[in-house]
């Protein structure tokens, strides 16, 4: 019966057995032709399209799976056509596809920390295992998860049913937790390469790409101008918000993976750069911007004037600057934050943020303002400075330009305008101007830098204009911003570094995401359950000491916090056969997107948690249930575009008709059924 | 004297029933007979009364009204037939009739269809008899091969080679079933066959049962069409009474069964390996294609399909020959073919005429052109998997070859002409939003696919076009076609195709200029008031639901447009025609 | 039995299932024959088919939604069906399903607030030579016009309302 037939599949001789279809006689041969509603076990179906072939003479394109091989055929399942109608087949289907392969929290931080992974396991209690995950990310998550702006609480879904969850404290929690009981979870390093990279400052940047660059086996030096490592988060983050013993003890951990760490070393007086570029193999710039901006006021140059991130520095070294009892900080942004509340901290009795817009135009975090306000600091908004006057070459008072809001702009942004002859005179001791940061180009002139002085790097590759010497954080392109992008930007540099010592080049392919556009009814379904509050000391108390302002979750409060997770991103992402095809037919995966089918969510079956949003409707489960599990309980239910995948049973105990064999969320090409006891 | 009574569901739609009704009132105690027939395909004539003298036809009087009853019941009775001639149909509508060339309608409203013996008195069953009698089941598939009869429902599959694959098919039980499942929104022959004859197709059942050796027969019957079941049972329950269907038909012994089953409204079930789950009691959904029906069908039986008109052909071929058939039409399209004449059409109705015949010829020889002699614009063959011709094409002869080149179909007979004002975008709308409510959910392409399609053409038909719409059309028809399960999927982008084919200027419009030029479509209609035509009668002021419509009692109106909603009542309630779309 | 809010008499149906199993109809015909008896297809009715035809509920859900003949929802005194077919497109069939709309203040697939009437638009009723077409209940009304079709309406309600 079952005769031996030959036929040619993509150029090459195979024989199958007579009865085969073309999808089995190609697999049998080591061809693999993508599915996505076919089963071996089963009866092919037909509904996923992607399958189709092209074979010799027939007009039409065949579907590999019920189509039988026979004798002769010459089949090409990578031609144009074929292509073509699974690429379309893919649009469609996520087009209509709701779900989110990674959870927006992911998404939105710079460095793509795996969010959802982590607090799960903050949830189930294992703080290990979640400092492992960070760890696979940030090499400080002690000290950035105090400090993070946290992009990823911003983009948190849970905001919509009331707040967003509190992951970044989560985060220092669980490092906390970890540390508190004397462990140190570090990651392996590899067999040594004999690779040497320099990598100057040992700020966020420098110690991310130290931390992965060393388990890659390469040797590792940092060179820092400063006394010890840490760079901005040593000297620019105060000790309230980052005691500086937590940062040690997470620098320390990098040393002892063999990092080497070169403090008081600057650049252009103890070592060149070309030094440092014929010492090693690889150097990566990380040198941050550490100038204050200038706001070009009249007055600047008086003594009793400081930049934002000067003065920060001059306290964090216990320089104690000296702002008299009347400062005034300019500025909206974190920086201005930090300086105030310093100043406060130094003693100064009357604090004042000049700003030129109003609180809600302030860049800064909202707890920051909030906490600022609690700690008596006075805003005044809509004033900018017109002249810092003096008297003696000191500062004496500041004549401020009186603001309104303008007109919004297209993009409805209000930009301040002064009012025409109002000023303000504000009697000060000094001022500290929190108006932005630069980079130093002292010593990296032969690097090509931007208009704005910048280090030019490549976005994606970070190399600079020398070969070999890599640049990334504040100290390149667009400058000055948070941690956590100088952190990925570090940690995607390392990359490439490691692939220019193995003299290999990283192919570049956006992955084809699924995100699911929100809806106002989308979550509704969840009970309301508030986030947790970080317990703080009292401002009165906090004012007077720069010891750490937040007192940190208990465990318990840590578990339930976590526990408000809604788990956006899909558990079955990285197994997930749609998005796997996605990624290799589409460029775009919303090209075809329209109105989505109605979707929902149940757990009707108790074992098996099922978002109907994510069904492509291959029908797996539904046979699956049928015909190997023969219970027949999952049902297609109405028809065309809206047709849905139902279990329908009386009022009756499950357990009686399912027998929980779990079969249906295996077979599932996406993540719509979900496993969940 | 006998007068028969046209009452398909037509008919009696447009009054026949009551008609009927009062005639036998007025003609209680005289010794005219009243009978029934089936229609007989002048739709645009309904209601309709013939006049019989035995089986000579005397008059033949239309649109009969029931306040006419009482009048032609005395004429009737007096003998008066120079009094029924207001009633009677005119040389010109008559033409509608002797233009064409009847086979699969050849006793459709002649004869009564409630009865078996005006059948067999008429040479019903006679075919039969032959078959079973003097002609082996090759023998007929030969015959019908010799006729290059073709599929009736839309693809023009030979018959025989259906035929003769399923009597091939390994196995002892087979099936012959018949798709009466006629879906295609603007054809309804098989409706019509089946209330005015259903022996024909009773007795074009059993020779192909006969032919592939089937003992049991279903005919698939569209839910809609009650009484083409209650006809079509009658009939069944007659032929079994009279031994022409059950054991041992005729006393040979060949035996069949058949039975009705009703569908329950889906479109798709047209589709042979749909209509066989539907048949198995299943939702409608097709199967993949291999294996096909002939070798596992109902039951996973081999099985044939077939439609009403193709075996209402049947009896004629073998009474007559295959030859005699085969002589009509053209090198690639035997016989005749039947099609539903409707849309914009002066005389709409059933029309059977020999292939070859160009659309010119049927349109307006036949049908006597466009109503209210505006111009025509095109003409839909083949429904929702078809396509719609241009006035350019009129002359396009009928044939599955010459029809297909065109980017329509054939199909199963749907014919709809269309006037200036029909929007072919929005007609390309109409087809896809059909599709999309009767897509299965099977597959891919054309569950998501049509829908996509009916969301771009609706934004195009609202003014929201965007460029590129057109090209992104092009490409999801293409992608649909190659990559949909079924036929329904595959050619539902056929609307779409030829309406972008040969009005892209239409959608162009739409798109580019934000208008119809049809002025069908609302969103990008504008009212406005002719100033010569308006009397001022205020009316049009009064039924518009926002305000929009200003002025003084018999002074011209004017239409402010930025309140206008085009909701379209002042041009409804105007009597004098002066309000204008543009 | 079913735990849902229906409560219909099950001993209707004894006659249909007698019937199929004499007949060897099929799950659609009985469905068919069950709807004929209570006008619609109440939640206990299908559990009731699904065990007596030994199909899985979900089965007889699948079949019962896939096809628009059947209603799971208790229609109006008067079913309306609106044409929608392509003659029927062509010939205004859009302005009559608004002034039915306007009418009786309902959507496509709705009852009216008293239960009169119900309107379901349906693919093409083979009337198309008449078109546009209705039909309520057994009766086909041809060649509408919106104003038709509102005198059409208001008749039945008169009717009914004596």
């Amino acid at each position: 019966m079952s005769d031996i037939i030959k036929l040619i599949i993509d150029g090459k001789e195979i024989t199958a057995s007579s009865g085969d279809s073309i999808l089995i006689a190609a697999e049998k041969n080591g061809i693999e032709i993508p599915n996505l509603c076919y089963l071996k076990e089963m009866s092919p179906y037909g509904a996923c399209g992607m399958c189709v072939v092209e074979a010799e003479g027939s007009p039409k394109l065949l579907r590999a799976c019920s189509a039988k091989a026979a004798d002769g055929m010459v089949i090409n399942t990578q031609g144009d056509r074929a292509l073509k109608a699974r690429k379309i087949a893919l649009e469609l289907l996520m087009g209509d596809h709701q779900g989110d392969c990674i959870g927006p929290c992911s998404l939105n931080c710079p460095a793509h920390t795996d969010c959802q992974k982590y607090v799960a396991e903050i949830a189930n209690g294992d703080m290990e295992e979640a400092v492992r995950t960070i760890k696979e990310v940030i090499s400080l998550p002690a000290s950035i998860g105090r400090v993070c702006p946290h992009p990823c609480e911003t983009a948190c879904r849970r905001q919509h049913v009331e707040e967003p969850i509190s992951i970044a404290y989560l985060k220092a929690f669980a490092a906390d937790e970890v540390l508190k009981n004397g462990k140190h979870i570090l990651p392996e390093t590899a067999k040594e390469t004999g690779k040497s990279v320099g990598i100057i400052g040992g700020g966020p940047a420098g110690l991310s790409a130290a931390f992965k660059l060393i388990q890659k086996g390469h040797k590792v030096t940092i060179y820092d101008k400063m006394p010890k490592m840490g760079g901005m988060l040593r000297y620019g983050i105060p000790e309230y918000r980052l005691p500086k013993a937590v940062l040690d003890t997470e620098i320390e951990e990098i040393r002892s993976l063999g990092v080497e760490m070169i403090n008081g070393c600057t650049l252009g007086k103890d070592i060149t750069l070309s030094d440092i570029r014929n010492k090693h193999d690889a150097v990566l710039v990380a040198n941050g911007a550490w100038k204050s901006s200038s706001i070009r006021c009249p007055g600047e140059n008086l003594s009793g004037v400081f930049g934002g991130i000067d003065f920060l520095r001059a306290a964090s070294l216990g320089e104690k600057p000296e702002i008299g009892q009347k400062t005034a900080i300019v500025g909206g942004g974190n920086t201005a934050m930090d300086a105030c509340r310093t100043a406060v901290r130094l003693g100064a009795e009357e604090v004042s943020i000049i700003y030129r817009r109003t609180r809600d135009e302030m860049p800064a975090e909202d707890i920051e303002i909030e906490e600022a306000m609690e700690e008596g600091v006075i805003f005044r908004f809509l004033t900018n400075p017109a002249e810092i006057i003096g008297e003696n070459g000191k500062v004496k008072a500041a004549k401020l330009q009186v603001m309104k809001l303008g007109e919004p702009d297209e993009k409805g942004r209000r930009s301040p305008v002064p009012v025409e002859g109002e000023f303000i005179t504000l009697e000060l001791d000094s001022i500290i101007i929190a108006a932005g940061q630069k980079n130093d180009p002292a010593g990296f002139e032969e690097l090509e830098t931007t208009k704005r002085g910048t280090i030019l790097a490549d976005e994606r590759t970070f190399t600079t204009s020398i070969p070999g010497v890599f640049a990334a954080g504040d100290t390149t392109n667009d400058g000055a911003s948070i941690a956590i992008k100088a952190i990925a930007e570090a940690n995607e540099a390392a990359k490439f570094i490691d692939a220019y010592l193995d003299g290999i080049e990283i192919p570049y392919k956006k992955p084809v995401l699924s995100e699911r556009s929100i809806t106002d009814d989308m979550f509704t379904e969840y009970e309301k359950h508030p986030r947790i509050k970080m317990p703080q000391r009292a401002p009165e108390d906090r004012r007077n000491d720069f010891t750490e302002i937040n007192l940190g979750f208990n465990k318990k409060e840590a578990i339930e916090e976590a526990k408000r997770c809604l788990s956006c991103g899909c558990h079955d992402y990285g197994h997930c056969k749609l998005i796997k095809y996605a990624d290799e037919y589409c460029t775009d995966c919303k090209r075809l997107a329209g109105e989505y089918h109605k979707g929902f969510k149940e757990e009707k079956l108790e074992v098996i948690f099922r978002d109907q949003h994510k069904c492509i409707l291959c029908g797996l489960c539904v046979r699956t249930c049928e015909e190997i599990a023969r219970q027949g309980i999952l049902g297609l239910v109405g028809r065309g575009f809206d047709t849905v995948i139902k279990p329908e049973f009386r009022n009756i105990d499950i357990r009686s008709i399912c027998a929980n064999c779990k079969k249906c969320a295996e077979v599932c090409p996406t993540g719509a059924l979900k496993i969940i006891k | 004297m006998r007068i028969v009574i046209g009452e398909g569901s037509c008919g009696i739609a447009a009054g026949a029933g009551k008609v009927h009704t009062k005639l036998s009132s007025y003609l209680v105690n005289s010794d005219i007979e009243i009978g029934i027939a089936g229609c007989i395909g002048m739709c645009f004539l309904e209601p309709i009364v013939d006049i019989y003298d035995g089986k000579k036809l005397l008059k033949r009087l239309v649109k009969v009204k029931e306040e006419d009853t009482e009048n032609i019941a005395v004429s009737l009775r007096n003998n008066d037939f120079e009094a029924l001639k207001k009633y009677e149909i005119s040389t010109e509508d008559s033409v509608f009739l002797e233009k064409q060339t009847r086979i699969a309608l050849r006793r459709c409203g002649l004869i009564d269809p409630e009865s078996i013996d005006a059948y067999t008195s008429d040479g019903g069953y006679s075919a039969l008899k032959k078959a079973l009698t003097s002609m082996s089941p090759e023998e007929v598939i030969e015959e019908i091969k010799i006729s290059g009869l073709a599929g009736r429902g839309g693809a023009g599959f030979p018959t025989w080679f259906k035929w003769n694959a399923a009597r091939n098919s390994e196995g002892t039980e087979k099936y012959l079933i018949c798709n009466a499942d006629e879906g295609d929104p603007g054809a309804f022959m098989d409706r019509a066959v089946i209330e005015s004859d259903p022996h024909a197709l009773i007795e074009g059942m059993l020779i192909g049962a006969y032919a592939i050796g089937a003992k049991n027969a279903f005919v698939y019957v569209r839910a809609e069409y009650p009484l083409a079941i209650i006809r079509l049972q009658k009939a069944i329950n007659e032929a079994m009474e009279k031994g022409f269907l059950g054991n041992n038909i005729l006393g040979t012994s060949f035996s069949c069964f058949l039975k009705i089953k009703a569908g329950a409204g889906a479109f798709v079930c047209g589709e042979e390996t749909a209509l066989i789950e539907s048949l198995e009691g299943k939702r409608g959904m097709p199967r993949l294609k291999p294996p096909f029906p002939a070798e596992k069908g109902y039951e996973n039986k081999p099985s044939n399909i077939n439609n009403v008109e193709t075996f209402a052909n049947v009896a004629w071929i073998i009474e007559n020959g295959g030859k005699a058939f085969s002589s009509m039409g053209t090198e690639n399209s035997k016989g005749t073919k039947v099609f539903a004449l409707t849309g914009k059409i002066k005389r709409g109705g059933l029309v059977e005429i020999p292939m070859g015949l160009t659309l010119r010829e049927v349109i307006y020889d036949i049908g006597g052109g466009i109503r209210d002699d505006k111009e025509f614009k095109a003409v839909q063959l083949g429904g929702p998997s078809g396509g719609c011709i241009p006035k350019e094409l009129l002359d396009t002869v009928i044939d599955y070859k010459a029809l297909n080149a065109t980017g329509a179909i054939m199909g199963s007979g749907g014919m709809v002409v269309m006037d200036e004002g029909t929007c072919m975008v929005n007609m390309a709308r109409f087809f896809l939003d059909f599709t999309t409510k009767e897509s299965c959910g099977k597959c891919v392409h054309c569950r998501i696919g049509t829908k996509r399609m009916f969301e771009i053409l609706t934004r195009i038909t609202e003014g929201n076009g965007k460029d590129g719409d057109i090209e992104l059309l092009e490409e999801l028809c293409d992608g649909i076609r190659s990559g949909a399960l079924c036929g329904l999927g595959q050619t539902a982008p056929n609307p779409v195709l030829t309406t972008i084919k040969y009005f892209r200027h239409e959608y162009e419009a739409h798109i580019n200029e934000k208008k119809c030029p049809a002025g069908e479509c609302a969103a990008l209609r504008t009212y406005h008031i002719n100033e010569e035509k308006c009397k001022g009668c205020t009316l049009c002021a009064k039924k518009c639901p926002v305000n929009a419509i200003s002025g003084k009692v018999k002074e011209a109106h004017i239409i402010d447009i930025t309140k206008c909603i085009k909701c379209g009542q002042c041009k409804e309630v105007c009597r004098f025609d002066a309000v204008e779309i543009k | 039995m079913c735990g849902h809010c229906c409560n219909s008499d099950l001993s209707l149906l004894t006659e249909v299932f007698n019937d199929m199993n004499g007949n060897g109809d099929n799950l659609i015909s009985v469905l068919q024959k069950a709807q004929d008896i209570y006008g619609y297809l109440p939640t206990d009715v299908l559990y009731e088919i699904a065990e007596k035809t030994g199909n899985s509920p979900a089965k007889v859900m699948g079949v019962a939604t896939f096809y628009t003949q059947f209603r799971l929802k208790k229609v109006g005194k008067y079913l309306i069906l609106l044409c929608k077919g392509t003659a029927c497109h062509v010939n205004g069939a859009d302005s009559i399903e608004k002034a039915i709309c306007e009418e009786l203040k309902i959507q496509d697939g709705d009852t009216t607030e008293d239960g009169l009437f119900s309107l379901k638009t349906v693919a093409c009723l083979g009337c198309c030579s008449l078109s546009p077409v209705m039909m309520i209940n057994e009766d086909t009304y041809g060649s509408l016009t919106p104003a038709k079709t509102v005198e059409i309406l208001r008749e039945i309600r008169g009717r009914e309302a004596k």
